[in-house]
């Protein structure tokens, strides 16, 4: 789907960005992308719709060269992109307006575009604030207008970068609901920045990033059983693994791959 | 609280009036305009401000809206009321001492010229109540658009005047924080000289100009990755329409200027 | 003398359709000294109670008592906000001096000190926050990085050196490493200058493992408080409010329900030396 080939990004002469990364994303995955302020994850993510061009390397979507300007508005259309800031990605005053925004900009029929609003919303159940204002709403609400707002375009990439970090825990957990809804149901390709590593547990596949270098991937299972390896570049683990860690420290025997708490409470009852 | 302030005045309804097509209300507004300033007789006066209030009254606009929005006009009207009392000199005399001379063509042009302000401020006042501002951007594009052929930025125009509505809540939102913020910093709005209240200002303009900039830089970034690239090619979800009601509507303004223009040749 | 809220309530936009209590018979006390964690749902009215206290808003009905000062009395609560360091959400976005050290030497320029004093406290305000001084007083606060611009937010209302330092979310938006970086600062804060610390989180976990008292806030009204072990304990459903549990917490009912005999504990550190030490018993 999109493949990252030996990408370096280079804000200026002193600061580099992106290390060499080479990195492919596959068709209906869900993938993490973690690392801690800085590390360069989320210009990574701004290389998928071609917001950003690589320094060197290329990145394509499809096929697509990101750097070749005639493909900027296929793969813009392809990847819909949610950022961190609820407030600064609505453009209109009224809610189903601004879901028709990215549609009108595409040049839809009206009805189809009528249609889609209809059904974004409804996908992030957001139906009944069709007619308000986004001011209104609380932060939560506003990330899923914004991911009713890309839904709209019929991405086939949906991009969160940082979608959850100002969202309060009940935001934060209704936007991982509809992701993970849109993911299972559509098979709709999912690529979820963050620094929340809990959110990262959910994925089929994460990447951890450590200044501008891509340092491990896998499962979440076999990335989060490298608790030493991870805390070494500064990076925590799940809080569950965590204490994984510091039983299995402390003598206790318990397999080093157990990530929820579930697994951890069945690991630790047969030793009582 | 502050977020709750509507912008425009925007009276919420679903009458004849306010199911009228943005555009028409526009082109009306300017005819209308035109009739309130070529009317030279009191009893087309009358006609004008009946129009008005039968207008009001089947918007289901309560007339003390209309009123309001005359209010903070009240010197001025009066201003104009005065100076064009003294100033004009036609007809009989009807009062004089020392250098102020009242005349009968002086008081009737101070008494119109009031009127054609408050027929002018309640009509356009009728619109805006009767309009979102949203609808109003919209309707004021679409008129225009024929003008971008020749360079006339209307897409442009419109899209500005549609984020402006969107975050002057957000803004005013923002800097009501800043200035608690700042409060609990003990910086003082209230008290002080003119100099240490624009030095107490500062402290809340740096931080708004510094969010607003990163607001316009990270929204240009979302509307970019949704596809936006100017008005080429684009379409509107709501397609506006008229309909037989906005021909119903233009027609009773035309017979409104038709009598105007009719009663005045005669006369 | 403590902090002493009596019987506060607050109503927005009274009088009109909206009308809406956001807080409705508030008793609270809060200590010299202690840290105090409030949690509560979005909208539970955290936010406006810590604006009270802070002396932004004055009281409508009920008092709130500040070492003594009556914040009803607006001389009183002009005078008593000196004692309280109110810190918004995000408050990088108050910088605004051209230089780190005189955006921190803002609040106490506003007391009216003396110059030496001024600088005295600047310095031991980024010392106490871990901005290093030669390095950062003389940089504009729109360099720093998103972690360093907090911390010298924060210094700004620590120079001030209120007997309360009252903080609505301080962590959010950072990564785990910034919130606990942030988290053992204030905990250090506290201890070096004895100033309490009354702070609003989302995080359970991280309430849970600094605060001496928890209070419970939801529709406007705090429910329960107590100590992080009454209120963590089980008791209350913090579920059912729309809460989390501490991740402790939930590992220990998951443990009940497997059949072992777990006490009530709400902090990782808390269950993994419980764990082992069981081990070791056995």
């Amino acid at each position: 789907m999109i493949k990252i080939d030996h990408v370096t990004y280079r804000y200026d002469e002193e600061h580099t960005a992106l290390k060499d990364i080479s990195l492919e994303i596959n068709k209906g995955e869900m993938l993490a992308i973690v690392g801690h302020n800085g590390s360069g994850k989320s210009t990574l993510a701004k290389h998928l719709n071609a917001l950003l061009l690589p320094t060197a390397g290329h990145v394509t979507v499809e096929g697509m060269d990101t750097a070749v300007e005639g493909n900027t508005l296929n793969i813009r259309k392809k990847v819909g992109m949610v950022f961190q800031n609820p407030d600064n990605q609505i453009v209109t005053t009224i809610v189903e307006e601004d879901v028709a925004f990215g549609p009108e900009n595409l040049g839809v029929h009206p009805e189809e575009i009528r249609r889609r609003v209809n059904e974004s919303l409804k996908a992030v159940g957001m139906e009944a604030y069709a007619r308000s204002a986004p001011h209104m709403l609380s932060g939560g609400q506003k990330q899923r207008i914004a991911i009713a707002g890309m839904l709209a375009m019929e991405p086939e990439v949906l991009v969160l970068d940082e979608a959850t970090a100002m969202l309060d825990p009940q935001g934060r957990r209704d936007v991982l609901d509809i992701v993970g809804r849109l993911n299972r149901e559509r098979g709709m390709t999912v690529v979820m920045i963050t620094q929340y590593m809990e959110e990262a547990l959910a994925a089929d596949r994460v990447i951890v990033m450590a200044d501008g270098m891509l340092i491990a991937q896998g499962t979440p299972r076999e990335v989060f059983s490298r608790g030493r390896e991870l805390r070494a570049n500064g990076l925590d683990l799940p809080p569950i693994a965590m204490l994984r860690d510091k039983l299995i420290d402390g003598g206790m025997n318990i397999p080093a791959d157990v990530i929820t708490a579930e697994e951890l409470a069945e690991a630790i009852c047969p030793l009582k | 609280m502050l977020k709750d302030i509507t912008l425009g005045q925007y009276f919420p309804g679903n009458s004849f009036v306010h199911r009228l097509d943005p555009r028409t209300k526009l082109l009306l507004m300017s005819a209308y305009i035109v009739a309130v300033f070529i009317v030279r007789n009191m009893w087309l006066f009358t006609l004008v401000a009946a129009y008005v209030i039968g207008v009001t009254a089947i918007a289901g606009v309560p007339v003390s809206y209309l009123w309001r929005s005359l209010k903070p006009l009240r010197f001025i009207l009066i201003f104009m009321f005065v100076i064009n009392l003294l100033v004009t000199a036609t007809g009989d005399t009807l009062f004089e001492w020392w250098i102020i001379k009242i005349t009968t063509g002086g008081l009737r042009q101070a008494v119109y010229i009031s009127l054609r302000l408050i027929l002018l401020v309640s009509g356009t006042s009728l619109m805006t109540l009767t309009t979102t501002p949203i609808a109003l951007t919209d309707g004021l594009e679409r008129l225009l658009s024929p003008f971008a052929k020749m360079g006339f930025p209307a897409h442009e125009l419109a899209m500005m005047m549609t984020i402006a509505l969107r975050f002057i809540p957000t803004l005013i939102e923002e800097a009501d924080k800043i200035t608690r913020a700042q409060t609990a910093r003990g910086a003082d709005f209230e008290t002080g000289s003119l100099i240490d209240r624009a030095k107490a200002m500062v402290t809340i303009l740096v931080p708004l100009f510094v969010s607003a900039f990163r607001r316009a830089d990270e929204l240009a970034m979302a509307m970019e990755s949704r596809c936006y690239h100017g008005g080429e090619g684009r379409t509107r979800m709501t397609v506006l329409k008229y309909t037989k009601n906005d021909l119903k509507a233009a027609l009773s303004m035309a017979l409104l200027i038709g009598i105007i223009i009719t009663v005045q040749a005669v006369a | 003398m403590p902090i002493e809220v009596k019987r506060l309530c607050h109503t927005y936009l009274a009088g009109t359709a909206g009308e809406k209590a956001a807080l409705k018979d508030i008793e609270l006390n809060i200590e010299k000294g202690e840290f105090f964690g409030i949690i509560g749902h979005t909208g539970s009215g955290k936010s406006t109670l810590l604006q009270h206290m802070g002396g932004i808003m004055p009281p409508e009905a009920g008092t709130v008592i500040v070492d003594g000062y009556d914040f009803a009395d607006k001389k009183q609560r002009i005078e008593g906000r000196k004692k309280v360091g109110l810190v918004f959400q995000y408050p990088e976005y108050q910088l605004f001096e051209e230089t780190v050290a005189k955006d921190i030497a803002f609040g106490p320029k506003n007391m009216k000190l003396e110059q030496e004093e001024i600088d005295r406290r600047v310095r031991r305000a980024m010392e106490l926050v871990g901005l290093d001084w030669e390095r950062f007083a003389e940089k504009s606060p729109f360099e720093l990085s998103g972690g360093e611009k907090r911390r010298a937010a924060l210094a700004g209302i620590i120079a001030m050196e209120p007997g309360y330092l009252i903080l609505d979310e301080p962590m959010a938006g950072l990564d785990p490493a910034g919130r606990r970086a942030i988290l053992d600062m204030l905990d250090g804060i506290r201890r070096e200058t004895g100033c309490a610390v009354i702070m609003v989180s989302h995080s359970m976990d991280d309430i849970a493992a600094y605060s001496d008292r928890v209070a419970v806030m939801q529709d406007g009204s705090i429910i329960s408080t107590g100590t992080p072990a009454e209120i963590f304990g089980g008791e209350l459903d913090l579920e059912a409010m729309g809460l989390e549990l501490p991740a402790a917490s939930g590992l220990g009912n998951l443990l009940r329900s497997k059949g072992m005999d777990v006490p009530e504990i709400y902090t990782m550190d808390g269950m993994a030396e419980y764990l082992l030490g069981r081990r070791q018993s056995a």
